[in-house]
């Protein structure tokens, strides 16, 4: 059980809120988002997307896959405290940063003498063709729908979300485990993701969202008021009721 | 309090440094070119901003035929503005607009992570990153948005949306009263990143 997985409805935490309007709040932040885009714009995965991008002619010494799924999975893997302890973009440098030193494309002693050291990059080769496969990611995309969809549950259907265990990555958020909704929607198209999280997603499947009553997820906790709760979730994690238990 | 809490004293020039040192070396080692993350940002500083959302929101105040499209076919019905090209880009592949109605307010919030429609809104600020904002809105939204002014009817139905699949949702806000002879201009000076989320309405910018 990951701390991560269950943060909505988490209570305890500091009044008011506090409404911080800018995207990076410190100048290096803007780097390493560059970098995590660079590197989804790379992913070797881009190959089989929709569109095939052309990844085996791109001039890159990046050869790794690299989706929000790999950012999510290490920011889910991170001891739960610092996870709060860290700003975003912190949890964003930490994570990218110990990825290229496992992958052997760059070493901490590299990153040291370099932090350390004033001397400017010094120019590569590098081609123009690497920001034009980047461009082309981000103005085309990589959407995740594969199929005509094959629904198992239809609009109106109550519905309970499966509690098996998150391994290291999931899409089910943990206030939701267990709980009966009505499905509101299906989505036309099933979805793949981007890898096969270990607790049923990854292949194409419908998409549905669902509708849940507050006092359903929170008991005598949730607000006294006309409230609904909607959330996507993939057909792996919906089972249906029995009604005549 | 502990040190578990405690923070270098040279928490941002350490990790500016780390990650200049990082881009460097991505450059030396031919991953990336020393343009790309210039280009990265100017792309989001130039052409994916949240003007495309106002003018989705105004399109959508002006006619009412586009108002009903574009919450049942979010991205055919932003295809039909002149927006730039990327609207069904990264983080726009599925964009999935809900509007605010009389006694009807949506609130889009992601619980486990930031899922967030790019093309039409831009970056995300750091509010909706924040975990106390992701934490506490998907229980108590109505408490979280009277907090930040938001203060809606008792009998208002606030709609909360969690991210956690394909969608990235955004909110066509209610278009405020008095507006009638407003220019798209004007129009578009009411319409806010925070309304188009949800955690504010349409309005002067306070």
């Amino acid at each position: 059980m990951k701390l991560q997985h269950y943060l909505g409805g988490l209570e305890g935490l500091p009044e008011p809120l506090n409404l911080e309007k800018r995207v990076f709040v410190e100048e290096w932040e803007k780097r390493i988002f560059g970098i995590h885009v660079a590197m989804m714009g790379l992913s070797n995965h881009l190959s089989s997307a929709l569109p095939a991008y052309p990844i085996e002619d791109v001039p890159t010494a990046f050869h790794h896959e690299w989706t929000w799924a790999s950012l999510r999975t290490g920011a889910e893997a991170m001891n739960p405290f610092d996870y709060f302890k860290f700003r975003y973009y912190e949890k964003w440098l930490g994570g990218i940063t110990s990825f290229f030193v496992e992958q052997g494309y760059v070493t901490d002693e590299e990153l040291a003498a370099k932090a350390a050291s004033n001397v400017p990059t010094e120019s590569n080769a590098a081609s123009p063709a690497i920001d034009d496969q980047i461009e082309q990611y981000l103005r085309k995309g990589d959407s995740p729908r594969r199929d005509v969809a094959h629904p198992r549950f239809a609009p109106g259907d109550r519905v309970r979300v499966t509690d098996v265990p998150a391994a290291a990555h999931t899409r089910v958020p943990g206030y939701l485990r267990s709980h009966v909704g009505t499905v509101e929607r299906v989505f036309e198209g099933d979805y793949a993701y981007f890898c096969h999280t270990g607790d049923g997603i990854g292949d194409p499947m419908p998409i549905y969202i669902v509708e849940f009553s507050p006092t359903e997820l929170w008991g005598a906790r949730a607000e006294p008021s006309p409230n609904s709760v909607y959330a996507e979730l993939f057909e792996a994690y919906l089972q249906p009721i029995e009604e005549d238990q | 309090m502990s040190d578990q809490f405690a923070y270098p004293s040279d928490r941002e020039a350490s990790s500016a440094a780390k990650v200049a040192a990082l881009e460097a070396l991505l450059v030396e080692k031919g991953i990336i070119t020393g343009q790309t993350v210039d280009k990265v940002l100017a792309y989001f500083e130039s052409e994916m901003t949240p003007l495309n959302g106002k003018k989705i929101v105004v399109k959508a105040w002006n006619d009412p035929e586009f108002a009903a499209r574009v919450v049942v076919d979010t991205p055919a019905a932003v295809a039909e503005l002149d927006l730039p090209e990327g609207m069904a880009g990264a983080e726009g592949e599925h964009l999935q607009a809900v509007a605010n109605a009389p006694g009807v307010h949506n609130l889009v919030i992601c619980t486990l992570c930031s899922c967030f429609p790019w093309p039409v809104l831009g970056l995300p600020p750091y509010w909706y990153k924040d975990p106390v904002f992701r934490a506490r809105a998907a229980r108590e939204p109505r408490k979280v948005l009277g907090e930040i002014g938001v203060e809606l009817p008792d009998d208002t139905e606030i709609k909360v949306w969690d991210s956690s699949g394909h969608s990235r949702w955004f909110v066509i806000p209610e278009r405020p009263e008095g507006t009638e002879d407003f220019t798209d201009e004007m129009l578009m000076d009411l319409v806010t990143t925070e309304s188009m989320m949800g955690v504010a309405l349409a309005g002067p910018a306070s």
